[in-house]
C-alpha cells in the first residue's frame, strides 16, 4: 500500500503545489474591492491588504500564517461576491493540502467543490480552478488511502463531456497511477493485474495521439509500465514517439515507425501461434493497432532525408567545434558518423524495398479479416490492387481479397477476380485454392452449370493442381450433376470417381450419393444394389438412416408394390431410431411418416376397386331377398377403407408435426391433409394442426399462409355437420307427417263429397305442420348462424392475439400485414351504403368495425408502446379504406402524422401514411417520413414509396435536379417495386423541366405506349410530349402541329382524366389562337375545340374551363 | 518520469525560452535581446508581461523596436525600424505552443486567440527567417478551419497567400486543403473530388490524409457515389486509424454509405444492419464525441438502447463485444508479458 512518505507521492504533492502556486496569480485583483473611492485615492482596501499579505505569506510558504489569514479574510468579507468566496475557499484549502492536514484539506476542497458550482469563476483567468481541486481532493484521498473513493471521483472526471479535455487525460493517468501505486506491496500477480488495468487507462488516454503535454505525460507513464511489465520493444517504440512528437527529431521519427513495425510484426506472428480464439483476437488488434501507427512509404522518405539530414549537420557542428578533438569529442563525432552511415543503410534498404506499403496494407487487410471487419478488410486489400499491382505477394492477396470479397455478399466480383487471377498467374501456388473457390462460388449460389464449367476449366487449364484439389474438383463435378438433377451424367462421374478413388476419404458420401442417381431415375433394381452395397461397407454409416427410408420405398415403388414390406420396414425404422436426436434422423422422420401415409393411400386405392365391385353386386342384388349381405358386404369394405385413410392421415399428420426442420415434407404433407381433412369435415383437427405448426415460428415466410388456414379452419369449425345431421332429423321427423296430411288432402280432394270445412281443415293441417317444419328448421338455422358467428370470433380473436403478439415491435413488418388482413375481415361486416344513405337501425357500421378493431388489438395491454399505438390509427384507417370511408381513414392517418415521429413508426406506416400525406399536400410532415425510409429503410418492401414521394416532393418545390436524382438513384437500384410508374414519370417531368427534351421524350412515349400503364399517366404522358413540342417550337409551325398533335390523342383519348384533357384542350387551341397560325381558319378550328372541350361536364368548370370560356370571347 | 510533468509543460517551455533568449539582428549585423511578451510576472496585480529594461520591447504598431540604453550617464531610448530586421532568433513562443495545445484538445477558441497573439507580434517580420508567423497563421487557419468559419477564412487566406511564407511547400499544401474545404462546403463536389484526390497522393502524414480523405468522402456522398464513398471513407480508420480524431467521423460517414447503397436487391447483404453496426461502434468507442450523438439520433432506438448499455459495460472493464476493434483493448497481464517475448 502506498504511504505518504512514498516517492511519487511526494512527486505529485509537489506537483500539486507547483500548480496551486505557478498557475496562479500570486496576487491577484479582488475586483469587487478594488473600486477606488474618488475620496480615498490612496487609502487601499482593508481586505484587498489582508488578501495580498495571505497571498505573500503563502509565497514564502508561510503556509499556517497564509491560513490563519485567510480565515480572517474569510470572517470579514460576508458581503462579497460568491467568486470572491470561492477564492479564498480554494487558498485555504492550498494551505491545508501544503501543510499536509489531509482530513481538513479534504474538507475545504469538498466544501469548495460542493458550494461553489462555478468555482472561481473569471477571477485568476479562464480556469475557474474545479479541475485542480477536483483532482487536489483526488489526491488528498489518495494520501488517506481513501482508493476507492479517490477513483470514483477520477472516473466522474473521465466521463464528463463538459469536463476541461486536459482534465479528462489527467484523469486517466491519475486513475492509472492511483491502481499501479496502492499495489506496491502486493503479490507479483495482483500487481500485474493491476498494471495491465492501467495500462488499459493510459492506452485511452493516449488513444488520440500525444500531441499534447498531458497526453504526452500519460503516455511517459505507460512507457513506465511496459518497462514494469518487461514489454521492453513497446516502452522503447513509446518513448521514441513521444521524443519525436517532443523535439520534432525526424531521426526519432524513423526510428518509432520501424519499432512500431517490429512490434506489429511480433503481434501478428503471436496471433497466428495462438490457439485461444479471444487471445488470437486481442493479439490481432495489437497487431492492426501498431500497423495503422507506421507512416507510409512517401512520408518516410522525406523523414530519412530529414534525420540523415539533421545528423549530418550535427557532425558537422562537432567536426568544426573540435578540429583537436580529445578522446572524448573523438568518440563522439565516431558516434556521429556512424549514425549518419546507419540511417544512410537504412535509406538505402528502405529505398530498395518496393513492398512497404503494400505489405503493411497485405497485413491490415489480414488482421481485419480476422478480426471478422471483412468490410474494412476489403479497402485494405484494394488498396494494394490500385497502389502496388506489383506487390510480390499479389497472388496471395488476390486469395484474401476474394475472401472478402464472399464475405461481403459480393460473389460476381468474386469470380471476376477469380478469373482475373487464373488468367494472369496459371503457375502461382494459389490456383488451385483460387480455382476451387471460383467454382465453389457458383456451386453455393446453385448455379451448377456455371459451376461445373469452373470446375472443369481449372480441372483442364491449371497445371499445377495438388492432388487433393483434383479429386475435390472431381467430386464437387459429380456432386453439382447431381444437384441440378442431372441423374444418369451424375452416377456416371460418381461410378468413375469410385474407381479413380479408391481410398477417398469422401468414399462413403459417393457410394450414397450414386445410390440416389439409381433412385431417382427409377431403376429400382440398381438402386436396391447399390444400397445395398453402402449397407455392407458401411453398416454404421452416417447416411444409414436415408439408405433404410429408400430401400422402404424400392420396395414401394418396385411394380407389383410391396405394401407390407415397405410398411414394415418404415415401422422398423421408427422403432429403430425413435431415440435417436440427430440431425439427420429428426429431418428423414416426417418423411418415412409420409411414406406411411401413402403406403396406406396406395391400400387405399386398391380397396376403392374392392367397393366399386361390391357396389355392383349390390346393385345386381338390390330387389333379391339377400341384400342385406351385399350391403353389409360393402359396409365392411367401406369400413375397411375408412380405417386404411385414417392411418393415412394419422401417419400425414404426425410427418406435418415432426416436420419442423424439413419444409420440403413439410410442403407436400399439408398439401395433402389441405385435400383431405376438410372433406372430412375435420376443421378442428386441421385448426390444430396448423396452429401448432404457426407457433413453431411467427416470422416464417409462410406463418401467415398457415395463420389463414387456422383462421379458415376456425370459421368452418362453427358450421357443424350436426347441423346438418339436426335440420336432416327435423326433415325426417316432419316428412312422414306432412306426407299423411297431404295424403289426406289429396284423397279429400278426390272425393265427390267433401265439404269446404273439412278440406280446408286438412290444408290448414298441411300448413301448419309445414310452418311447424320450417320454425324447427328456423330454430337449427339460428343455431347454426350463432355457431358460425362464434367461430368467425374465435377466428378473429386468433388473429388479433397474433397481431397482438408484435404490435408493439416496430421492427416486424409483419405485424402491418396481419393488420391488414383483420382489418380486411372485419369491414367484411359493414354493409357498403351509396353517399348519403344512412345505415339501418342497428347496422353494423364503419364506427362499429373500428371499435371492434381497436378492441381485438389489446390496445390496453400496450399502453407504453407509442408503434402499437400508431398501428391501432393506421389499423382503423385501413377499415377506412376497405369500407371506402375516406373521412375514417383521413382521421386515423393524420392522427399518426400529428403525434408521431418518423424513428417511432415501422416502414409501412411511414411509406402509407406518407404518401396519404402527400395527396394531401402535406409536403413537410411526408417528406420527413420518406426521409427515415431513405435513411433507415432503403431496404424495405416499401422503399420505392419513400424514392417516389421524395421526388415528388422535390419536383413540386421545383429542385428537379434533386428529384431527378432521387429517381436515378431508385431505376439505377431497381427500387422500382409497385411505384415504377410514378418514379419514371418524374423523372420524365424532371427532365422536361431541364430542358433534356430528347431524354425526356424517349421516357414519355415508353410510358404512353406501355400497355401495362395504361391510365392516367399516359393521359399526363400524352400532354407533356405536346408540352414539349410547344416549348422547343419557338414559332415553327411544323413543331406546333406536332405539339397539338400529341394534345389532340390526349384529348380525344383519355377525356376521363379531365385535368389533363382540360389542359390539352386549351393548349391546343392556344396553339391555332395565334401566330404562325391565327388565321381566320385556325380561329374558327380553335373555337370549335373550345366549343367541344365547354360541353365536357367534368371539363368546363375547371380552371382551364374558366379560361376557355375568356379565350373563346377574344377569338 | 514523474509526476510533474503532467501540470509543469508551460513552466518548461519558459524556461526553454529563457535559457535561449529572444534576438533579433539587423541589418550591418547588429543583434538585439528582445523581451518575451507572453512571458508573464504573475507577481504583479494584474499580472503583466516580463520586462527587461535591458532588453527590447516590440512595437508591433509601429513596426519598431525600442530598446533603453544608459549612454553616459543618461538614459535613451533607441528605436530601430522592424523592417531593417534580417534574422530572428526566438524559441517556440509558449503561446503558439499553448495554441497548438488547444487546437489539439478541441479548444478551438482558445487557440485562435493565441495564433491571434502570435501573429499580431510578428506581422513586421512574417518573411523573416526565424519568425513564427507561418506557423501561427497555420494554428489560425486550421482553427478557422475547424469551425467552418468560411467568411473569416476567405479573407485570411487572401492576406496569406500573398506572403512569401505561403509559396513553402508544407505552407502551400495547408492553403490548398483549407480551400479544398471551403470548396467542399459550397458544394463543389466535383471539383473537391478530383483536387483531393489529387493532393492525397502528394499530402504527408496522417492527419492531413484522414483529413483528405474526409472531404473527399464526403463530396463522393453528397454525389451519391456512396460506393465510391464508403471506401474513401473507410480508408480512414484502416490506413489513418492513428488519427484517432476524424476516425468517428470516418464511420459516421460510411454508415451513412451502406445505408446509401442499400437497396431491396441486396437485401441479402444487410447493409442496414452493417451500417448500424459502424454506429454502434461508434457510441461504444467514442461515446463522448459528438458523431456519437449523431450517430444515437441514427440507430433505431431499440439498438441505440443497446449501443448505450454495451457502452457504459464497456466502460466498466466490460469485454468487449465481437469484432468492435476501435476500442483500446484491456491487456491481461499474462497476454501483454508473453505478446513481448
Amino acid at each position: 500500500m502506498l504511504i505518504s512518505e512514498s516517492r511519487t507521492y511526494k512527486l505529485a504533492k509537489a506537483t500539486l503545489l507547483a500548480v496551486l502556486i505557478a498557475v496562479t496569480p500570486v496576487v491577484a485583483h479582488l475586483r469587487g474591492q478594488t473600486k477606488p473611492l474618488p475620496t480615498a485615492e490612496k487609502k487601499e482596501d482593508p481586505l484587498a491588504v489582508l488578501y495580498k499579505a495571505a497571498e505573500k505569506s503563502l509565497e514564502e510558504k508561510k503556509y499556517k500564517d497564509a491560513l490563519a489569514q485567510y480565515e480572517d479574510l474569510e470572517k470579514q468579507a460576508t458581503n462579497v461576491e460568491d467568486k470572491l468566496k470561492a477564492v479564498v475557499s480554494f487558498r485555504k484549502a492550498s494551505c491545508l493540502y501544503l501543510m499536509r492536514d489531509w482530513s481538513k484539506a479534504e474538507a475545504e476542497l469538498t466544501a469548495f467543490l460542493t458550494k461553489y458550482p462555478r468555482g472561481t469563476d473569471d477571477f485568476f483567468d479562464n480556469d475557474n480552478r474545479r479541475g485542480v481541486a477536483e483532482l487536489t481532493l483526488i489526491e488528498v484521498l489518495s494520501s488517506q488511502a481513501k482508493w476507492d473513493a479517490a477513483l470514483a471521483r477520477l472516473e466522474k472526471i473521465r466521463s464528463n463531456n463538459l469536463a476541461r479535455p486536459e482534465d479528462r487525460v489527467n484523469a486517466f493517468t491519475l486513475s492509472a497511477k492511483i491502481i499501479a501505486d496502492r499495489v506496491k506491496n502486493e503479490p507479483d500477480d495482483v500487481k500485474k493485474a493491476a498494471y495491465a488495468q492501467a495500462i488499459a487507462l493510459l492506452k485511452q488516454a493516449t488513444a488520440a495521439g500525444i500531441n499534447t503535454p498531458e497526453r504526452r505525460e500519460a503516455a511517459y507513464k505507460l512507457v513506465e509500465l511496459y518497462t514494469k511489465l518487461g514489454l521492453t520493444k513497446e516502452a522503447a517504440q513509446l518513448k521514441s514517439e513521444i521524443d519525436a512528437k517532443s523535439n520534432g527529431s525526424p531521426a526519432e521519427v524513423v526510428r518509432s515507425n520501424f519499432q512500431r513495425l517490429e512490434i506489429g510484426d511480433a503481434r501478428f506472428a503471436a496471433a497466428e501461434q495462438a490457439a485461444d480464439e479471444s487471445l488470437r483476437a486481442n493479439f490481432y488488434r495489437e497487431a492492426l493497432s501498431n500497423y495503422q501507427g507506421t507512416l507510409r512509404r512517401a512520408n518516410l522518405t522525406r523523414s530519412f532525408g530529414k534525420a540523415i539530414e539533421s545528423k549530418t549537420a550535427e557532425l558537422e557542428t562537432l567536426t568544426k567545434s573540435y578540429p583537436k578533438p580529445n578522446a572524448e569529442q573523438a568518440a563522439n563525432i565516431e558516434k556521429a558518423k556512424a549514425e549518419v552511415e546507419q540511417f544512410k543503410k537504412i535509406e538505402t534498404e528502405f529505398a530498395a524495398n518496393k513492398d512497404y506499403d503494400a505489405f503493411i496494407s497485405y497485413r491490415i487487410g489480414l488482421c481485419l479479416l480476422e478480426l471478422k471487419r471483412p468490410w474494412e478488410s476489403f479497402v485494405a486489400f484494394k488498396d494494394i490492387f490500385e497502389n502496388s499491382p506489383n506487390f510480390s505477394r499479389i497472388a496471395g492477396t488476390y486469395y484474401y481479397y476474394i475472401l472478402t470479397l464472399r464475405q461481403i455478399g459480393r460473389s460476381t466480383d468474386a469470380q471476376a477476380k477469380c478469373k482475373e487471377f487464373l488468367d494472369k498467374f496459371p503457375k502461382a501456388d494459389e490456383t488451385s485454392a483460387i480455382g476451387l473457390l471460383l467454382g465453389e462460388i457458383s456451386q453455393d449460389r446453385e448455379e451448377f452449370p456455371e459451376a461445373i464449367k469452373h470446375f472443369q476449366w481449372v480441372r483442364d487449364n491449371v497445371k499445377n493442381l495438388t492432388a487433393e484439389t483434383a479429386e475435390e474438383i472431381d467430386f464437387r463435378i459429380a456432386a453439382c450433376m447431381f444437384s441440378q438433377v442431372d441423374w444418369a451424367p451424375a452416377q456416371k462421374a460418381f461410378a468413375e470417381f469410385l474407381k479413380k478413388y479408391e481410398r477417398s476419404p469422401v468414399r462413403q458420401q459417393v457410394i450414397y450419393m450414386n445410390a440416389l442417381c439409381w433412385f431417382f431415375q427409377g431403376k429400382y433394381k440398381e438402386t436396391k444394389a447399390a444400397f445395398d452395397l453402402y449397407q455392407t461397407e458401411y453398416p454404421k454409416g452416417q447416411f444409414l438412416p436415408d439408405v433404410r427410408y429408400r430401400q422402404a420405398i424400392v420396395k414401394f415403388g418396385t411394380a407389383p408394390s410391396d405394401i407390407p414390406g415397405t410398411l414394415q420396414l418404415c415401422e422398423q425404422w421408427l422403432k429403430d431410431y425413435e431415440k435417436d436426436r440427430t440431425d439427420e434422423v429428426i429431418n428423414q422422420t416426417p418423411e418415412v411418416f409420409t411414406l406411411i401415409g401413402d403406403a396406406n393411400i396406395r391400400l387405399t386405392e386398391e380397396i376403392d376397386k374392392k367397393i366399386k365391385a361390391a357396389d355392383l353386386e349390390l346393385r345386381e342384388h338390390s330387389k333379391s331377398a339377400d341384400k342385406a349381405k351385399y350391403v353389409e358386404a360393402k359396409a365392411k369394405v367401406e369400413k375397411e377403407k375408412e380405417i386404411l385413410t385414417g392411418k393415412a392421415i394419422d401417419a400425414y399428420e404426425a410427418a406435418a408435426k415432426s416436420a419442423r426442420t424439413n419444409p420440403q415434407a413439410l410442403e407436400f404433407v399439408l398439401g395433402e391433409l389441405r385435400k383431405m381433412l376438410p372433406g372430412r369435415g375435420e376443421h378442428k383437427r386441421m385448426r390444430d394442426l396448423f396452429k401448432e405448426i404457426y407457433d413453431w415460428n411467427h416470422s416464417d415466410p409462410k406463418a401467415m399462409t398457415y395463420l389463414y388456414e387456422v383462421i379458415r379452419s376456425t370459421e368452418r369449425m362453427g358450421d357443424m355437420p350436426e347441423f346438418g345431421q339436426q335440420a336432416e332429423k327435423v326433415q325426417k321427423n316432419f316428412s312422414a307427417k306432412l306426407a299423411d296430411a297431404r295424403k289426406k288432402v289429396d284423397e279429400l280432394e278426390r272425393r265427390d263429397k267433401v265439404t269446404k270445412e273439412e278440406l280446408d281443415a286438412a290444408k290448414a293441417a298441411v300448413a301448419k305442420l309445414s310452418k311447424e317444419l320450417a320454425d324447427e328448421l328456423a330454430k337449427v338455422e339460428d343455431s347454426r348462424q350463432l355457431s358460425i358467428k362464434l367461430a368467425k370470433s374465435r377466428a378473429l380473436k386468433i388473429l388479433s392475439d397474433s397481431v397482438g403478439e408484435t404490435l408493439n415491435d416496430r421492427t416486424q413488418e409483419g405485424a402491418e400485414k396481419l393488420i391488414v388482413f383483420l382489418a380486411e375481415k372485419i369491414s367484411r361486416k359493414v354493409k357498403r351504403l351509396k353517399p348519403g344513405v344512412k345505415p339501418a337501425a342497428g347496422a353494423f357500421t364503419s364506427d362499429d368495425a373500428a371499435a371492434e378493431m381497436t378492441k381485438l388489438l389489446h390496445i390496453e395491454d400496450h399502453r407504453d408502446s407509442v408503434v402499437a399505438l400508431a398501428r391501432s390509427y393506421f389499423a382503423v384507417g385501413q377499415i377506412g379504406i376497405f369500407t371506402r370511408e375516406s373521412a375514417l381513414t383521413e382521421v386515423n392517418f393524420g392522427k399518426i402524422a400529428a403525434n408521431f415521429k418518423a424513428e417511432e413508426l415501422s416502414p409501412t406506416i411511414l411509406a402509407m401514411v406518407g404518401e396519404h400525406l402527400l395527396i394531401k399536400g402535406d409536403h413537410k410532415k411526408a417528406g420527413e417520413y420518406f426521409g427515415y425510409i431513405l435513411e433507415h429503410g432503403r431496404a424495405s418492401e416499401l422503399a420505392d414509396y419513400a424514392f417516389a414521394g421524395m421526388a415528388e416532393i422535390s419536383a413540386a418545390s421545383k429542385n428537379y435536379k434533386e428529384a431527378l436524382s432521387l429517381c436515378n438513384e431508385a431505376i439505377d437500384n431497381n427500387i422500382l417495386m409497385s411505384k415504377e410508374l410514378e418514379i419514371r414519370f418524374i423523372r420524365a417531368r424532371c427532365l422536361a423541366e431541364t430542358e433534356k427534351y430528347a431524354e425526356a421524350k424517349k421516357e414519355f412515349e415508353d410510358i404512353a405506349k406501355t400497355k401495362e400503364w395504361r391510365g392516367e399517366k399516359t393521359a399526363a404522358s400524352l400532354y407533356w410530349l405536346g408540352l414539349m413540342e410547344e416549348r422547343q417550337a419557338a414559332g415553327n409551325k411544323e413543331k406546333l402541329a406536332a405539339a397539338v398533335a400529341y394534345y389532340r390523342r390526349c384529348y380525344m383519348t383519355w377525356k376521363k382524366y379531365e385535368a389533363w384533357a382540360a389542359k390539352s384542350y386549351l393548349s391546343s387551341a392556344k396553339i391555332f389562337s395565334k401566330s404562325p397560325f391565327g388565321e381566320a381558319k385556325d380561329k374558327a378550328d380553335a373555337k370549335l375545340i373550345l366549343k367541344e372541350m365547354l360541353e365536357k361536364d367534368r371539363i368546363k368548370d375547371t380552371r382551364e374551363g374558366q379560361e376557355a370560356k375568356a379565350l373563346i370571347l377574344s377569338l | 518520469m514523474n509526476f510533474a510533468r503532467l501540470f509543469t509543460p508551460v513552466a518548461c517551455l519558459l524556461a526553454a525560452a529563457a535559457a535561449h533568449g529572444q534576438t533579433l539582428v539587423f541589418k550591418g549585423g547588429e543583434r538585439w535581446e528582445i523581451n518575451d511578451p507572453f512571458k508573464i510576472d504573475n507577481s504583479s496585480i494584474p499580472p503583466k508581461p516580463v520586462f527587461d529594461k535591458a532588453k527590447g520591447v516590440i512595437n508591433a504598431v509601429k513596426e519598431t523596436v525600442d530598446r533603453s540604453s544608459n549612454q553616459g550617464g543618461v538614459e535613451v531610448v533607441l528605436t530601430r525600424k522592424l523592417s531593417e530586421v534580417t534574422a530572428i532568433f526566438w524559441p517556440l513562443p509558449a503561446r503558439l505552443a499553448e495554441a497548438q495545445n488547444n487546437v489539439n484538445r478541441g479548444e478551438n477558441q482558445k487557440a485562435l486567440e493565441g495564433a491571434e497573439a502570435v501573429l499580431r507580434l510578428f506581422e513586421p517580420v512574417k518573411n523573416i527567417p526565424g519568425s513564427w508567423w507561418a506557423n501561427a497563421a497555420i494554428v489560425k487557419l486550421d482553427v478557422l478551419d475547424r469551425l467552418e468559419n468560411d467568411q473569416a477564412i476567405g479573407t485570411f487566406l487572401e492576406a496569406f497567400e500573398k506572403t512569401e511564407v505561403a509559396k513553402q511547400p508544407d505552407v502551400a499544401v495547408r492553403i490548398q486543403m483549407a480551400r479544398l474545404m471551403q470548396r467542399a462546403r459550397k458544394g463543389e463536389h466535383e471539383a473537391v473530388i478530383s483536387e483531393s484526390t489529387a493532393l492525397i497522393s502528394t499530402a504527408d502524414g496522417a492527419e492531413v490524409q484522414a483529413r483528405l480523405h474526409l472531404v473527399k468522402a464526403s463530396s463522393l456522398f453528397a454525389t451519391k457515389k456512396y460506393e465510391a464513398a464508403m471506401n474513401a471513407y473507410l480508408r480512414v480508420p484502416v490506413f489513418f486509424g492513428s488519427a484517432v480524431e476524424y476516425v468517428p467521423r470516418a464511420l459516421l460517414g460510411a454508415a451513412r454509405c451502406f445505408r446509401g447503397m442499400d437497396s431491396p436487391a441486396l437485401k441479402e447483404q444487410k447493409l442496414e444492419a452493417i451500417s448500424n453496426r459502424y454506429l454502434y461502434d461508434i457510441i461504444v468507442t467514442f461515446p463522448t464525441s459528438k458523431e456519437a450523438e449523431e450517430a444515437k439520433k441514427l440507430l433505431p432506438k431499440e439498438e441505440r438502447a443497446r449501443a448505450e448499455a454495451d457502452q457504459k459495460k464497456i466502460a466498466a472493464g466490460g469485454p468487449l463485444p465481437e469484432g468492435v476493434i476501435m476500442a483500446k483493448p484491456k491487456l491481461r497481464p499474462e497476454e501483454a508479458v508473453e505478446g513481448n517475448k
